[in-house]
């Protein structure tokens, strides 16, 4: 029906700040810069829609068409009422008969309703649990440090806004269709009673669904502010309780409301003007009902004393003007509920780009069959066996800023421990992720074993790879789901995973241990904490390579020195191959290589002794620190060990 | 019914008493409305018995005419009333958001620790969305359709006393249906709100966590975990949808009924003759016109239904009370008063001071919560719900700090040593009042912390944490949290002392550029900077640096380290580090171990003894830190 070819913005506009302007221009802006994203018409997508849940649709529209269908039945009583009472018409039932007969004919038509409900919400939160699992699935399949286009509390505003309005959509079909299909018996009735008032009433009437329709045209772009507004609030709301000790601390719990009212302000008008926008028509709608009772009143006073129209008619016309005259406004409502549908699907697609919008709605055979999605174990199999990763020429610029890495080469044997070291920006945590496929790199190849790697993304996970990120995050539930994460209790040495990441001490402190509920974003913990547990998570999987970005920027002396211990003896025990980045000299001194970055590049690669002596940049870091001499201390990870 | 009434309608009368005057407007388009409403059919009987009793026609087309006119008067004084309810209900709702936002930062970091922002997003925002139309017209609709029907009922004893007494009868009967329907529904919805809840929250956590799900192969789990989520949401819904239906059907098959009624009653007073036709066709319209008011009573019902679960929620969450929070008594009755700080460094001190979180953490539970994990329904159980989990909490129950003694004389610098989990971060969370000693007493320049007023405290303590919170706003309100009153001049300065003053000159819009969601695009050292900079602009008399540091490296430290010195100048000052790098500049040292002083003393004295802890870590550790 509406054929959508506009370009906007690619996802990922992240420079070091975002352009300036209000969000939606510069979405706008960027257009340009490349991406030309597809959209998806609505009618398409609410097709796939309904054929992703038929049989759920199906029970709602029997239902909806029976109940509103069955609204010409009491207009066609009444009208026998009157007419009997008149004398107009030969009593063949009775009066009290007929009114018997409406009480049932309406019980039965109400009771309809339940059913009506029931596949409503079932169809409705089945095709929107679709949704959300694409939602939900596209974002994790993104390159994960990518930032999402949008705020988290923004996003959240389209999982649950935009997603409950297009799973509501195609209930309007059945809807619609039914209250059309009602009004259309009744005209046919009402036009065989008599036909020149009934046309003087519908033909002005059906004007009024061209207008509707006009005027829903700005509903759109009220819709959208609306919409846009509402996110600003509840995007900013996220970030204070995200950030509720930074603003206790700063005692900013004033100004920080004073902005929200202001946003609120913003919200209030758009909200105001596109409801009352809405009301405006419905009220329209509603005058013509009055109206076209008024042009019964004064066209069948002449009839009516002629004979030719009964007071059952009469009754019988006012009845069906109730519903009948509706149907305009319904129409227009469903052609301005279709115009919003466009913003919630594109505001959708936004969420899920790069991917095609098509993904949003992709059925998924569990869903599809009510089944739970299955949690597959994958075992490592011989090709999982890392010999040798090797990386050439990897490169990724940050759009916007041209920072990144370029030009990475790095080779990896089996069993040895990289240490990637320089100073902020240097692009250390970049390299990582560029690696990981976290980032999609602009060029350089990455094989494992000597085979090049196609997808980065889909290649470096369990049993193959595992990742500590730099800030990693807990989710409320039990430590022991957070550490597992999906693998099968019997298949995992979860006791192992707990006593590498050095986490022992800390969950036999816990009173539930690890049945403890870690607290939203696993903060009930202190950051080392977080910082080990999300060690053990990775080693929980035995990965063949593991990654870990500044595992011990929250670690003491102590602690750090039992971890990379442990870690180098599991190696010794049982292989494993680690690429870290670190500035410690801890893990410096324990390196086979350290590759050190400077301004995205390698700057020197080697054994640390020999980049002492050979790398300025080296030196310039390790001496940045103090005037001690390098020496392991083995015997504090021992002592650690005893207690 | 009745019973949860007073909990809703106090939160009416705090919300629409600024708003009386929008509201008596409202209250006036209503009954001007109903009164048109009710006025109409009578033309209609008119016209029928003119009809019946062959009028002229001047007086047919003069019924029609009159009919037109007043039903689109009332239309139009129907939708200037739409106007109003909707500006009153957005402008109580917003003022709610805005006190439900201020009341969730006021309350204690326990608090948060709980319950995740998404949570507290379908709090602030979702549940308030609920009580818009609770707000903006329920009063006033349920008022004016209950007014309607009274009237209808006036009009029916008027034209005969056993329409009218059928009619009371049938409208008595509808009310006690409703309301014994209505008590039914309100659990399942706040069920369905928990469900909601529930889903939005565990969504709001792994769209955050994508660096942590994917590359470790978690997508199955969470695909399962969310499917789980979205299929109890849709059969919580379910059953409150289904539920509440039943209310629908009740009310319109009463309303079937009365129209059965009106026709039985009309058709019998006509049939022997005691009204005319007219008359009989007007009974059937009123009454049917009882339909459409008693339907808007029901809605309003059932919207009440869903707002007092949210009603309950906001309510169990308005009732907690942050347990640090000034101290009438001792802020007034003590004499303390703001100014009791003086401007320059101050003298800390630590008086047997211990802390646990269980105390801390009892109070704040919130009932019904996405974060809790026993469920309780939303309302009266919220009162109750206090200190129900407190006691099975998964907290660790020991003590987090005991018997700690330590006094910082003003312009001293402390560092605070200890492994992981020691208490350093709780300390230095004491300091700020974010929590209270569970025992013991904290002084800040001579003062207890408690009789300190929180905005003078915080305005002189300063903190520099490890993660740096950053909102998608200007560079200029997330360095001043939106005080507009701060002078760019001085954030200028400022920014050009931490050697940010290049940065700033690259930016697009300078001080007005945006930065992305959750500061994206800054690297973690531009971030601490930014941090430091906050400090900077308030000045503060005492400094916490929290392992501030920690991911900067030396070329960034050195930037810092400059600012840092003159930060430190004439300040008191906690520097947390685990690097020992950090504490070079203290003065004092203090060594924490789980959660006791086992050292503390000036920090050359103790380098200087071999038997010294500290002596100890500088031997074996000082080397673990490049930078």
């Amino acid at each position: 029906m509406t054929e959508l070819t506009t370009t906007a913005g690619p996802t990922g506009t992240s420079g070091v700040v975002a352009p300036p302007g209000p969000a939606p221009a510069a979405t706008e802006a960027s257009a340009g810069s490349g991406v030309a994203a597809a959209h998806m018409a609505t009618w398409p997508f609410m097709w796939r829609l309904v054929r992703s849940s038929p049989w759920f649709f199906a029970v709602y529209a029997v239902f909806n068409v029976t109940f509103y269908g069955a609204r010409v039945l009491p207009g066609l009583i009444e009208k026998a009422v009157f007419d009997t009472l008149t004398h107009a018409a030969p009593a063949s039932v009775g009066i009290w008969a007929l009114i018997a007969l409406y009480v049932s004919v309406e019980l039965a038509r109400l009771a309809t309703s339940s059913g009506m409900v029931w596949g409503e919400v079932t169809y409705q939160y089945t095709v929107g649990a679709l949704l959300r699992h694409n939602l939900l699935a596209s974002i994790l399949r993104r390159p994960a440090a990518l930032p999402l286009a949008v705020s988290s509390g923004d996003a959240l505003s389209r999982f649950r806004g935009d997603v409950g309005e297009t799973s509501d959509f195609p209930m309007w079909l059945p809807d619609t269709g039914a209250k059309l299909l009602a009004a259309l018996a009744a005209i046919a009735i009402m036009a065989r009673i008599n036909l020149p008032i009934t046309l003087v009433i519908f033909v002005p009437l059906s004007g009024t669904v061209v207008l509707a329709r006009v005027l829903w045209g700005r509903f759109l772009r009220y819709a959208r502010a609306g919409r846009e507004a509402e996110s600003a609030v509840t995007g900013f709301l996220g970030e204070i309780f995200g950030a509720v000790q930074a603003v206790k601390v700063a005692h900013a719990e004033e100004t920080v409301v004073e902005h929200l009212r202001t946003l609120g302000a913003t919200r209030q008008r758009a909200e105001v003007r596109k409801a009352a926008f809405y009301q405006l028509v419905q009220t329209i709608a509603d005058t013509g009902t009055m109206l076209g009772i008024g042009v019964v009143l004064l066209l069948a006073g002449r009839a009516m004393a002629a004979h030719t129209f009964t007071v059952g008619d009469f009754a019988l016309f006012v009845y069906y003007l109730w519903f009948t005259t509706e149907v305009p406004a319904n129409l227009g409502m469903f052609m301005g509920d279709f115009k919003t549908q466009e913003v919630s699907i594109r505001r959708m697609e936004e969420l899920i780009r790069p991917e095609p919008p098509v993904a949003l709605v992709r059925p998924d055979p569990d869903l599809a069959h009510g089944r739970s999605p299955a949690v597959p174990y994958v075992a490592k199999g011989p090709a999982d066996r890392l010999q040798r990763l090797e990386v050439a020429g990897l490169t990724y610029r940050h759009p916007g800023t041209g920072g990144g890495v370029t030009d990475i080469a790095v080779d990896l044997p089996a069993g040895s421990l990289t240490v990637v070291t320089g100073r902020v920006g240097a692009g250390k945590t970049t390299l990582l992720r560029a690696l990981l496929g976290l980032l999609p790199a602009d060029g350089g190849t990455v094989r494992w074993n000597g085979e090049a790697v196609a997808d980065p993304a889909v290649f470096f996970r369990p049993p193959r790879s595992a990742y500590v990120p730099q800030v990693p995050r807990l989710f409320s539930e039990s430590l022991r789901a957070n550490i597992l994460m999906g693998l099968p209790e019997d298949r995992v040495d979860l006791a192992e995973a707990v006593r590498l990441g050095v986490l022992e001490r800390d969950v036999a402190a816990l009173e539930r241990g690890l049945d403890t509920q870690v607290g939203p974003r696993g903060v009930r913990l202190s950051g080392g904490q977080v910082q080990r547990a999300a060690a053990a998570r990775a080693l929980a999987r035995d990965p063949e390579l593991l990654v870990c970005d500044d595992l011990s920027s929250a670690l003491d002396v102590e602690t750090e020195q039992v971890l990379w211990d442990q870690l180098l003896a599991r190696r010794e025990r049982a292989g494993g191959t680690y690429l870290v980045v670190s500035h410690r000299r801890a893990v410096l001194a324990r390196a086979d290589q350290v590759v050190v970055l400077a301004g995205g590049r390698v700057a020197a690669a080697g054994p640390l002794a020999a980049l002492l002596k050979t790398s300025e940049e080296m030196r310039h870091l390790w001496e940045g620190e103090t005037r001690t001499t390098p020496a392991a201390t083995p015997a504090l990870g021992a002592e650690e060990r005893t207690r | 019914m009745l019973t949860s009434l007073g909990v809703p309608l106090r939160l009416l009368a705090r919300y629409l008493r600024p708003l009386r005057g929008r509201v008596a407007l409202l209250g006036m388009l209503l009954l001007g409305s109903i009164a048109l409403q009710l006025v109409n059919p009578q033309v209609v009987g008119y016209f029928l018995d003119t009809v019946q009793s062959g009028g002229p026609e001047s007086l047919l087309l003069g019924a029609a005419v009159v009919f037109c006119a007043l039903a689109v008067t009332q239309k139009g004084i129907a939708y200037a009333a739409f106007r109003v309810s909707q500006h009153v209900g957005w402008t109580a709702t917003n003022a709610l958001r805005a006190d439900l936002t201020r009341h969730c930062l006021r309350l204690d970091l326990p608090f948060h620790k709980r319950h995740t922002p998404g949570a507290l997003i379908e709090r602030v925002d979702g549940d308030v969305s609920t009580l818009e139309n609770f707000l903006s017209s329920f009063a006033v609709e349920t008022l004016g359709n209950a007014l309607l029907v009274l009237g209808v009922l006036a009009v029916l004893f008027h034209i005969d006393v056993r329409a009218g007494l059928g009619m009371t009868a049938y409208a008595l009967l509808t009310f006690l249906a409703l309301g014994a329907l209505q008590r039914v529904a309100v659990g399942r919805w706040a069920a369905s709100r928990q469900a909601s809840a529930d889903g939005y929250g565990f969504i709001e956590e792994r769209i955050a966590g994508t660096e942590d799900i994917r590359p470790n192969g978690g997508e199955p789990y969470v695909m399962r975990q969310l499917y789980g989520l979205m299929r109890a949401l849709m059969e919580r819904l379910r059953t409150a949808r289904v539920v509440s239906n039943l209310t629908f059907i009740t009310t319109n098959f009463l309303g079937a009924v009365g129209y059965a009624v009106g026709l039985a009653i009309g058709a019998f007073l006509y049939l022997h003759g005691q009204i005319s036709l007219g008359t009989a066709y007007l009974i059937v319209f009123y009454i049917g016109m009882v339909a459409v008011p008693l339907d808007t009573i029901r809605e309003q019902v059932q919207d009440f239904q869903q707002a007092a679960a949210s009603v309950g929620r906001v309510g169990a969450l308005l009732r907690l009370t942050p347990t640090v929070s000034d101290v009438p008594g001792m802020n007034e009755g003590g004499g303390m008063t703001a100014g009791v700080l003086d401007t320059g460094p101050l003298a800390v001190e630590l008086r047997d001071v211990s802390f646990s979180y269980d105390d801390a953490a009892g109070a704040l539970d919130l009932p019904g919560d996405a974060a809790d994990g026993p469920e309780s329904n939303a309302g009266d159980a919220a009162a109750a719900g206090g200190n129900a989990d407190a006691r099975s909490d998964a907290r660790t129950s020991e003590s987090v700090l005991s018997a700690i003694s330590l006094r910082l004389e003003p312009g001293q610098v402390l560092g605070l040593l200890g492994r992981t989990g020691s208490g350093k971060s709780t300390l230095s969370r004491l300091l700020f009042r974010l929590y209270d000693p569970t025992t013991g007493a904290i002084t800040l320049g001579g003062a207890d912390l408690r009789a300190i007023p929180l905005r003078e405290l915080r305005r002189c303590v300063g903190m520099v944490t490890q993660d740096v919170q950053l909102f998608q706003a200007s560079v200029r309100d997330n360095l001043t949290f939106f005080d507009h009153t701060v002078l760019d001049t001085r954030i200028r300065a400022v920014l050009d002392d931490l050697g940010l003053g290049e940065w700033l000159d690259g930016l697009p819009a300078g001080l007005d550029t945006p930065l992305g969601p959750g500061g994206q695009g800054l690297s973690a050292g531009e971030a601490q900077l930014l941090a430091f900079a906050r400090v900077f602009l308030r000045d503060p008399g005492l400094v916490v640096l929290d392992e501030a540091s920690s991911r900067l490296d030396s070329a960034t430290e050195r930037l810092l380290e400059r600012a840092v010195d003159r930060l430190l100048a004439n300040r008191t000052a906690v520097v947390i580090a685990h690097r020992l790098r950090t504490v070079q500049r203290a003065d004092a040292i203090a060594i924490l171990e789980d959660g006791r002083l086992v050292e503390h003393g000036p920090r050359r004295a103790l380098a200087a003894d071999p038997d010294s802890r500290f002596a100890h870590l500088l031997r074996t550790g000082l080397e673990e830190t490049l930078v």
